[in-house]
């Protein structure tokens, strides 16, 4: 009987040593092995990356090559990856390349602001359904209507003031530069 | 044991008392914290200043975060908040925040104000005269504050050039944008294009130059350095000048052989030399229009 206790109690300890064991050495695997796991650790796996469907159907006068809409789809994606961060961070750098003009000169402004205030804002779980309406006739112009949603949230000092789930209405411009194709106004508006 | 009986009622009645304050207490609490109304503009013109007022009473952080704006500052519940006219500037969603133990939120709009310039953007910078739709235009307006006016404007596009009427065409701008394609004009020159919306003007100049060659007719004679070949002055089929530098090429065939000389077009004329002794037919040809034929005798 006694024998058959310690036996018992041999074996779960060897049963948790190799679950420590493996968690050190998979920890990746662990995680996903688990069902329970923790909202921090089940968090998706990078909720500042935009989620972009561009539909070119509605573009005109010109019609949008796909090797543009491929080239607008990926910078107007990235440039939102880079604008939330440089929100979230307070860093008007991270918009370099990617906005000129009027963009830039209103994001690095809010940025700016930020900084002096103490505050911050993210925006998570981004979500954009992007139409293009307007392609110049010489492709020197792309008028795009973006309806982003995302959780904003707003911090003083670290403590979040504002969290909320928005749907927001986006004009944007873009032109081609040399290498890539930048935001050079965008505008949100009550509605299209 | 009478007494116990009352006082564990009595203890009890206190702990129910208690309880109900207590929840009075943070009902009242949560009441109160949740009570701050942000009243805010449906929309603002940019440029303009607005108010913001709230309910309640005691002191309180207010917020602001815009397309170009975050500020913070003290404030007072149930007192008017006054945003001045220069953190209204940027067009787009502004959020507005009260602050006390809690934080009430609303959000507004601010929208572009009326045109104040054009960006107007003109292609090509050099059109062939009396083509089909060759010269665009693509015009946006925009407000004092550099926001995109969206709300439908008449663009007046005017098209003149040297000696001619002035052509115009009215574009409504539909999100911001008014656009147009023309055919160019018969005549080679400056060709003015213009938008505007009320006084509010922009303008381009598009060279029109001559097309292709329309027609080639050449000269030539024996010299003593050879055949001196000319065309006449080479024009387009609207009879433009075609500019310097047009390439013709000349063709010589004889005795077998065939040799060939590019000329670029100078004041109006190619000319070339061709170095044959015996008879020769000489073509001439620039893009795709062919010259006459040309039969030159030997030089013996």
């Amino acid at each position: 009987m006694t024998t058959n206790i310690g036996n018992r109690r041999s074996f779960s300890r060897s049963v948790l040593v190799a679950f420590v064991l493996f968690g050190v050495l998979f920890p990746g695997l662990a995680k996903a092995a688990r069902p329970g796991a923790s909202p921090v650790d089940s968090a998706p796996p990078d909720s500042s990356a935009p989620q972009v469907a561009l539909n070119i159907t509605n573009a005109g006068p010109r019609a949008i090559e796909a090797l543009t809409e491929h080239a607008v789809l990926r910078d107007y994606k990235f440039a939102w990856a880079r604008m939330s961060q440089a929100l979230e961070t307070n860093s008007p750098d991270l918009l370099n390349g990617l906005l000129e003009g009027t963009a830039s000169v209103w994001l690095s402004d809010e940025i700016k602001s930020q900084r002096r205030a103490g505050m911050n804002s993210r925006c998570l779980n981004q979500v954009h359904k992007v139409d293009a309406v307007f392609y110049s006739p010489e492709g020197d112009l792309l008028e795009l209507h973006d309806t982003a949603e995302y959780d904003l949230q707003i911090s003083d000092s670290g403590k979040m003031i504002h969290n909320q789930h928005v749907v927001v209405h986006y004009v944007v411009l873009m032109t081609p530069g040399a290498d890539r194709w930048v935001v050079r106004q965008i505008q949100s508006v009550p509605q299209f | 044991m009478s007494w116990s009986i009352n006082t564990r009622c009595s203890i009890r009645r206190q702990a129910r008392w208690s309880l109900v304050a207590a929840s009075l207490l943070v009902l009242a609490a949560l009441a109160s914290a949740q009570d701050v109304e942000l009243r805010v503009p449906s929309t603002v013109t940019a440029g303009q200043a607005a108010a913001v007022t709230s309910s309640g009473s005691g002191r309180a952080t207010f917020y602001l975060l815009g397309p170009s704006t975050a500020m913070k500052r003290d404030a007072q519940l149930g007192e008017q908040i006054l945003l001045p006219a220069k953190e209204l500037q940027a067009a787009g969603r502004y959020v507005a925040l009260m602050c006390t133990d809690t934080c009430s939120s609303a959000a507004f709009f601010v929208v572009a104000a009326k045109p104040a310039s054009l960006t107007f953007v003109a292609h090509p910078s050099r059109a062939p005269v009396a083509v089909n739709d060759v010269i665009s235009g693509v015009a946006l307006p925009f407000d004092e504050f550099h926001n995109l006016v969206l709300a439908p404007q008449d663009v007046d596009f005017q098209m003149s050039a040297k000696g001619g009427a002035p052509v115009s065409h009215k574009v409504q701008t539909k999100d911001g944008v008014a656009w147009f394609r023309a055919s160019s004009g018969k005549t080679a020159g400056p060709l003015q294009v213009q938008a505007s919306i009320n006084d509010v003007i922009a303008r381009r100049v598009v060279q029109q130059v001559a097309s292709d060659p329309c027609r080639l007719r050449i000269n030539g004679q024996r010299t003593s350095k050879g055949i001196e070949v000319a065309t006449e002055p080479v024009r387009d089929c609207s009879g433009n000048p075609v500019p310097d530098g047009t390439i013709v090429t000349f063709t010589a065939k004889g005795d077998g052989e065939t040799s060939t000389v590019d000329a670029p077009v100078k004041q109006d004329v190619a000319r070339a030399w061709i170095t044959a002794d015996g008879p020769v037919v000489i073509s001439a040809a620039s893009g795709v229009v062919m010259g006459n034929e040309l039969r030159v005798g030997g030089g013996k």
